[in-house]
């Protein structure tokens, strides 16, 4: 069986790895467009804060590793055309067309940031660097630069504003909605983080949508919005990462979003044919199918597929949403429904927010939880974290209580650890209002 | 633009002669018909000759005989005029050529004329057609796209698939869950309830911006600007929050003014119902263009009424129609005319009396003043607001007009008394603005109608009295309304 793999990044490098070990003598091939194998997309940000020491450190597999698994790979070979019905794949690679059959197929093109609506997002000071030639060009272009302008208030963006303010760069900050990081935080969860991001001088724009970016003579980026307009050194594009399939035939069917057609066991219209990662939608938090481009969701497509390729066997079982990060001194993390998304849904949520010590010391930090659940059943549906301290694997739990229709009931009982370094009377994550420090119920 | 602008010239002539025959019982002489349509006996028998061809279908539930003479039409209670014009509009080859374009966004010439079967030259002809017409849309097909401003495109294809195509095709094929939970989504973000009747117009707008969002080079450049004392807007801000997390949650680069093309249509169309519309009306800028002309013309109407207040609930119901007229008057251009405009008119007259038509051309002269409207005289938008003005005012004259109560005091034997009395009060029954019953005596009336003089001066108390000469006679019956009309004024 010959499986060949489009792109060799998380879904595709996963998706290969999970092959192997079910089908021992598969030859697989990974074609991937890059000059690079396996840079992870938030590399500059790990530079940035001196995680890292090269961008080069940045890897989440490597040559030796594939080879070990025997897994072929072309890097710098970009597919060009597929036709699904002779199975032939028509690639660039070292300036020459080539050829290639399967057997299988496997479509982990993924995903870029860029922008088809703001005139001018493709001039070179507008920074995008998911790609590790892209970082490394951001990286060079931020150095030399004062002033830098973000569009979006996303994971990527927020993070970025951090970072690039601890180096003392001037920073504006454009998003369209009432509030950054909306995809995962409620908007009453956000006010700490806004008003650490406003006191460290980031200029944030809310409420404002990018029109066009336009370069000025003075090496000078204007962004403008509305009626105004911001100029700054550079910019970067935070924006929401979309797919790039123009290789894809007929055959192949798409959502009006341009992301593939996939059913449950991510197989595409057209036979033999699979995507994974970026370039499909998932059933997410509310049970709908949405687009929710993460690295987590790449893996784990990836390994389903796979299981998938000579008969539909494992069905992909969803998306929870779950991030977790740390920006401007907060750790934060979300997982399901937000109680803005719930309204999307024909359930009807209730939602508590509260304050809680993480310890049994008397100096303890606390965090502030939300839940949000089912209104009459009282499964929960969300929750998302906000703490000084690292609380970030906690939000793991709740991700697993959600798949697991796990009801607030459920979690009173369920059986964590105390030590009074590390916890404190109940367990963070249990809803037990008589230990809050503050509690604040909402009937909505 | 009319319905009949989908239509060849004889088929119009051909739905003209069904719409004679139900104005006259069904039946015309031929005579009256040539008149009617000032053409040839020729060309009427071609016409009635291709009716009964066409009607075949119908399998003589509808059939239009004639004999030279006379037209006769005879339908069955379950036809109706609309199913006639129906048959008309499926076959019309310029229907066809918009729901391609509303289908594919695009057409090649070679595509199109395959698929009408049709030569290129006639397609050509259509389409100039075609264009005329959308002129006053501000759109037009070229290069085998509809061009023009995004408002307006989505604003044509809403009317025209609400009042020109067959509706039920379109969201029997477009309306899938995605689109039922976008309708449920709304009513949770603007926390309104959308009533049955307002689903269907919401769904139809929803299938239509659904096909265009993704569309590339979309203009906004009218909308931006009539869309600035708007950006504080409460409705617009909720509408705003919606869409951009609605699309967030797909691959879809949504643009800004995707939330305004949504808020001009809210207020545009009844979608709301008129309790959560003056909840918004509670908290909208008093100030900006709509509000601030809803408050003038209802300020001119009071006035008109000689300063009479409305009741408090048709006062809102006057906001709430007023500002659908002024949104469309302040975002729109262009209109297809549902209803005959001459006609309407003349009828209104007819009913409300020839006073209030002048009245609601001076409100719509103020209107379009306001708002500095460019529209051409003649415009399908302003003949259509115009009937709105003239409904609204003829509601409200009926609204406002106090209902007078009548009472019938009959001197004469109980059989007669009774009898008579009720075919007077049944001949009563078709006036406006009055309430009659028999007279009983612990009650106050405005109006006594009795056949004997009372006795005592002040029998009746305040009430008028009138005196019968010849029950149920004509003249009484003049006279009657006469006295009816003084005491309304
Ligand atoms: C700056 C940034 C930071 C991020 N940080 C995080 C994070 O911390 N956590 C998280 O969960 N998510 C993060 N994401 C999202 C994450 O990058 C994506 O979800 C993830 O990369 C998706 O993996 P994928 O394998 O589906 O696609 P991709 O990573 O996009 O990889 C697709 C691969 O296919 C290749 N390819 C595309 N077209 C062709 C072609 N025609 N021929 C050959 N090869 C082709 C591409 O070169 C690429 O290597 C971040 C995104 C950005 C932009």
């Amino acid at each position: 069986m010959k499986v060949v793999i489009i792109g060799a990044s998380f879904a595709g490098v996963a998706a290969a790895l999970e092959v192997r070990k079910l089908h021992k003598d598969a030859d697989i091939i990974l074609l991937e467009k890059q000059a690079t194998l396996g840079y992870i997309p938030n590399g500059l940000h790990l530079y940035w804060d001196n995680k890292i020491n090269a961008l080069d450190d940045a890897r989440f597999i490597t040559k030796e590793q594939l080879d070990r698994h025997e897994i072929q790979y072309y890097l710098s070979a970009t597919v060009e055309k597929i036709n699904t019905t002779q199975k032939i794949i028509t690639y660039d690679y070292l300036e020459k067309e080539e050829l290639i059959a399967y057997d299988k197929l496997i479509i982990a093109a993924g995903s870029r940031q860029l922008s088809e609506k703001i005139d001018g997002s493709e001039h070179e000071r507008v920074l995008k660097y998911k790609r590790y030639d892209e970082a490394q060009a951001a990286l060079a272009k931020v150095q030399e630069s004062r002033h830098i302008t973000i569009i979006g208030g996303g994971q990527v963006g927020v993070e970025a504003a951090d970072l690039l303010i601890r180096q003392q760069k001037q920073v504006t900050l454009i998003e369209s909605m009432d509030y950054v990081l909306f995809k995962y935080l409620d908007e009453d969860m956000i006010q700490p983080i806004e008003q650490k991001m406003t006191d460290n001088g980031i200029d944030l724009k809310l409420r404002q949508t990018v029109s066009s970016i336009e370069a000025e003579a003075d090496h000078k980026i204007s962004v403008h919005l509305g009626e105004e307009s911001v100029a700054s050194d550079a910019v970067i594009m935070g924006v929401n990462v979309r797919p790039n399939l123009h290789f894809l035939d007929e055959q192949i069917d798409l959502h009006m979003d341009q992301t593939i057609a996939v059913d449950r066991y991510l197989r595409t219209s057209a036979e033999d044919v699979f995507a994974v990662g970026d370039c499909i939608q998932l059933s997410g938090p509310g049970e709908e199918m949405v687009y929710i481009p993460l690295i987590n969701n790449a893996v784990r497509t990836g390994i389903v597929a796979a299981a998938n390729l000579i008969k539909p066997a494992v069905p992909f079982n969803g998306s929870s949403r779950t991030i977790g990060t740390h920006v401007f001194g907060y750790y934060i993390a979300s997982t399901g429904l937000t109680e803005g998304e719930s309204l999307f849904t024909n359930r009807t949520v209730k939602t508590c927010r509260q304050e809680v010590r993480l310890t049994s010391l008397p100096q303890s930090d606390t965090m502030t939880l939300k839940w949000v659940y089912d209104a009459s059943t009282h499964e929960l549906l969300g929750a998302q974290l906000l703490s000084t301290s690292n609380i970030l694997e906690k939000i793991n739990t709740l991700a697993l209580a959600i798949q697991t229709k796990q009801t607030l009931e459920d979690l009173k009982q369920a059986d964590y650890f105390f030590h009074p370094l590390y916890t404190q009377m109940v367990s963070a994550t249990n809803l037990v209002s008589w230990m809050a420090e503050r509690a604040d119920e909402d009937e909505s | 633009m009319k319905v009949e602008h989908f239509l060849e010239k004889n088929e119009v002539r051909e739905i003209t002669i069904f719409k004679q025959l139900v104005l006259n019982n069904g039946i015309l002489s031929y005579t009256k018909m040539l008149e009617h349509l000032s053409i040839s006996k020729a060309s009427l028998e071609n016409d009635l000759e291709s009716i009964s061809s066409r009607m075949t279908v119908f399998d003589k539930q509808i059939q239009v005989l004639y004999d030279g003479q006379t037209i006769e039409l005879k339908m069955s209670d379950e036809q109706s005029l609309q199913h006639i014009y129906r048959l008309y509009l499926n076959q019309s080859v310029k229907i066809e050529i918009i729901n391609y374009l509303f289908k594919h966004k695009e057409f090649s010439i070679t595509k199109l004329t395959q698929k009408l079967a049709i030569s290129e030259s006639s397609l050509f002809r259509k389409i100039k057609e075609l264009n005329s017409h959308l002129k006053e849309f501000s759109l037009k097909i070229r290069n085998g796209q509809l061009q023009g401003e995004e408002l307006q495109i989505r604003y044509f294809y809403f009317q025209f698939y609400y009042y020109i195509e067959d509706k039920t095709t379109l969201i029997t094929s477009r309306s899938d869950n995605q689109i039922t939970q976008a309708v449920h989504s709304l009513e949770n973000f603007l926390q309104v309830t959308i009533v049955p009747e307002n689903r269907q117009r919401l769904t139809i707008w929803l299938i239509i911006s659904k096909s265009r969002v993704t569309n590339k080079d979309k203009k906004y450049k009218h909308l931006r600007k009539q869309m600035q004392p708007y950006v504080k807007d409460p409705l617009y801000h909720k509408v705003q929050v919606m869409v951009l997390r609605y699309y967030s949650r797909y691959s879809i680069e949504v643009d800004e003014e995707e939330a305004m093309l949504h808020f001009a249509f809210l207020l545009a169309f009844p979608i709301l119902t008129e309790d959560d519309f003056h909840e918004y009306t509670l908290i909208r800028d008093r100030h900006a263009p709509i509000a601030s002309l809803d408050t003038y013309i209802v300020e001119t109407i009071i006035i008109h009424f000689k300063f009479r207040r409305p009741p408090y609930m048709l006062e809102r119901d006057m906001y709430y129609h007023l500002t659908h007229i002024h949104t469309r008057l302040y975002f729109f251009h262009g209109d297809i005319e549902i209803y005959e405009y001459e006609e309407m008119i003349a009828r209104e007259k007819q009913l409300v009396g020839k006073s209030l038509v002048p009245f609601a051309r001076t409100l719509l002269t103020i209107s379009t003043d306001k708002f500095m409207s460019i529209e051409v005289e003649n415009n399908s938008l302003l003949k259509m607001e115009l009937l709105k003005y003239i409904s609204l005012l003829t509601l409200i004259s009926f609204k406002m007009a106090n209902v007078i109560q009548i009472g019938i005091d009959l001197k004469m034997d109980e059989l007669y008394k009774e009898t008579l009395s009720e075919l007077l009060i049944l001949k009563m029954r078709p006036i406006n603005g009055i309430q009659v019953e028999r007279y009983q005596p612990s009650k106050e009336y405005d109006l006594i109608l009795t056949n004997d003089k009372p006795v005592e001066e002040n029998h009746y108390e305040d009430a008028r009295v009138y005196i019968l000469s010849e029950i149920l006679s004509s003249f009484d019956m003049a006279s009657i309304q006469r006295v009816i009309q003084e005491l309304h004024t």
